[in-house]
């Protein structure tokens, strides 16, 4: 397959500035961050995504250089820097000998159910044992069993890097989080403070000059 | 359905806004052409957003009048397969939730109910030869949520789920396979998000009636209300599902709909989650575009 045009994939004109392909760059990286995939059933897409995404923007800086389009100085390389290279997208099984290891090497296979039951097998209900519960429980979508989960894994290990990341991004404390319209809302926001939504009033008699159109 | 789905007003275009009007006249014009009037009564703004997921390309307008506005035409979005889909599945969501209510509800108390449905009859047998694979998915989860009713299941995720996967079963349409699955989420996600917030909005009303509600066996509720610790723990796991459906958006392209979907899954849905939860949201939008009887 012919790549796309990188200036497409980046959602810029190929006039754009070299600080406005770094914007955009950068705001695309926050979109398909693996944090907001992690444990997500569609992590593969946005991988690919990304893995388009990293190679559109290293094509234009390697155009740029060639051929100084524009020239406004040198930056690094961020698609390395910020560590939003593919392979982050899934656990690693490296280091977790035992049933802990077959549980998370089914859960990065996508075999939730094999991962379920050989939890279910284990006596033990350890840190671990709950972290990998509410990972499951997680790419179900069943939320709310899964903040569970990994609330008691923090509990049992609070030094564990791992299980506190999975509990602040349930608990959406993933300050970095994409947000079209800037800042980060949460429903706990717009319960304080005052977040306007559509009525169907609004939306009819804007045009006809009668409410009624609502039954 | 429900009529929980709105955009955030403040940051929608004046654009999108005149856009999300022609879907929503659009779909009303749909379900009027195949179901007659029963059809149109049961429009709301879900069903809308579930036509604009649905939606394949780009639709043109055209300029349409009709009984609610006689004298200036309005912006129609033009009759489509997927527009026609989105109104089979309406009629039987709506069909169905009519047969929950007159099921949950005594003789007298399911009057309404048992009007809507006599009403409501020939448009679902149409809807049903249409829509076949759907109606039978739809009352798959019905009967596994009903059950999960009657044995009090104790978890808020578990009749979510059946909730939740009724409305993921509209994805299964999608020609393309990767929108089949963004789709998927989406629609998982807004049945999950939309089944935890009719619990909330209903709660008063249920522990009063003594009716079914998921919220009182995870929550302790003194007085009959959720303590504000459990509001927030609440909030919580709406945001989780709000976040899987951005999550899920950000991976298909959604075309002209892209503004108006993008406002909903990035402000609206937090807003009206955070109105229902503090109990400012209003109900009486809901019940005008919630049941067929309104």
């Amino acid at each position: 397959m012919p790549m796309r045009d990188p200036y497409q994939v980046l959602g810029v004109p190929s006039t754009a500035s070299d600080d406005e392909v770094k914007k955009a760059y950068r705001d695309l990286a926050r979109k398909y961050h693996p944090d907001n995939y992690q444990d997500n059933p569609l992590a593969d897409l946005a991988q690919e995504r990304m893995k388009e995404i990293n190679e559109a923007y290293e094509e234009v800086q390697a155009q740029r250089k060639r051929g100084g389009a524009s020239s406004s100085g040198s930056y690094g390389n961020p698609g390395s820097s910020y560590g939003y290279q593919s392979g982050t997208y899934g656990y690693q099984n490296t280091g977790y000998g035992g049933a802990s290891g077959r549980v998370r090497m089914a859960i990065q296979q996508g075999d939730l159910n094999l991962a379920e039951e050989l939890l279910n097998a284990q006596r033990d209900h350890d840190a671990e044992w709950n972290f990998l519960k509410g990972v499951i429980c997680n790419r179900r979508g069943w939320m709310d069993e899964a903040r569970r989960y990994f609330q008691t894994a923090v509990q049992m290990a609070p030094d564990n890097p791992e299980y506190q990341h999975a509990l602040d991004r349930m608990e959406g404390r993933n300050t970095n989080r994409y947000n079209p319209y800037g800042g980060t809302l949460r429903t706990v926001d717009c319960m304080d403070g005052p977040c306007r939504y559509l009525t169907l009033a609004a939306i009819c008699s804007a045009f006809a000059g009668f409410p009624i159109c609502c039954y | 359905m429900f009529g929980y789905v709105h955009a955030a007003d403040d940051v929608l275009s004046q654009e999108d806004r005149q856009r999300y009007q022609s879907v929503y006249c659009g779909l009303c014009h749909a379900l009027g052409r195949r179901y007659g009037l029963a059809g149109r009564m049961i429009l709301n703004f879900d069903l809308t957003f579930l036509a604009m997921l649905l939606q394949e390309g780009s639709c043109g307008t055209c300029e349409k009048r009709c009984l609610a506005h006689p004298i200036k035409a309005r912006t129609c979005q033009q009759g489509s397969d997927t527009l026609d889909t989105a109104a089979d599945m309406s009629v039987i969501l709506t069909w169905w939730q009519v047969q929950d209510g007159i099921a949950d509800h005594g003789f007298f108390r399911g009057v309404k109910y048992r009007f809507a449905a006599l009403f409501l009859r020939r448009a679902y047998r149409r809807a049903k030869a249409y829509q076949p694979d759907f109606d039978a998915a739809t009352q798959r989860q019905l009967r596994d949520l009903a059950e999960m009713e009657r044995r009090g299941e104790p978890s808020l995720d578990a009749p979510a789920d059946a909730f939740a996967r009724l409305l993921a079963a509209a994805a299964e349409g999608a020609k393309d396979p990767v929108k089949r699955r963004v789709l998927g989420q989406m629609l998982y996600h807004l049945g999950r998000w939309i089944y935890l917030v009719d619990a909330a909005d209903d709660l008063t009303k249920d522990v009063k009636s003594g009716g079914y509600n998921p919220l009182p066996r995870r929550y302790d509720l003194p007085e009959g209300k959720l303590t504000e610790e459990a509001r927030r723990d609440l909030s919580m796991t709406l945001d989780s599902s709000v976040r899987a459906m951005a999550a899920a958006f950000e991976l298909w392209d959604f075309g002209e709909n892209r503004g108006i979907i993008e406002n909903i899954v990035y402000q609206g849905l937090y807003a009206v989650g955070g109105a229902v939860l503090n109990g400012t949201y209003r109900r009486r939008i809901r019940r005008k575009g919630g049941h067929a009887h309104a």
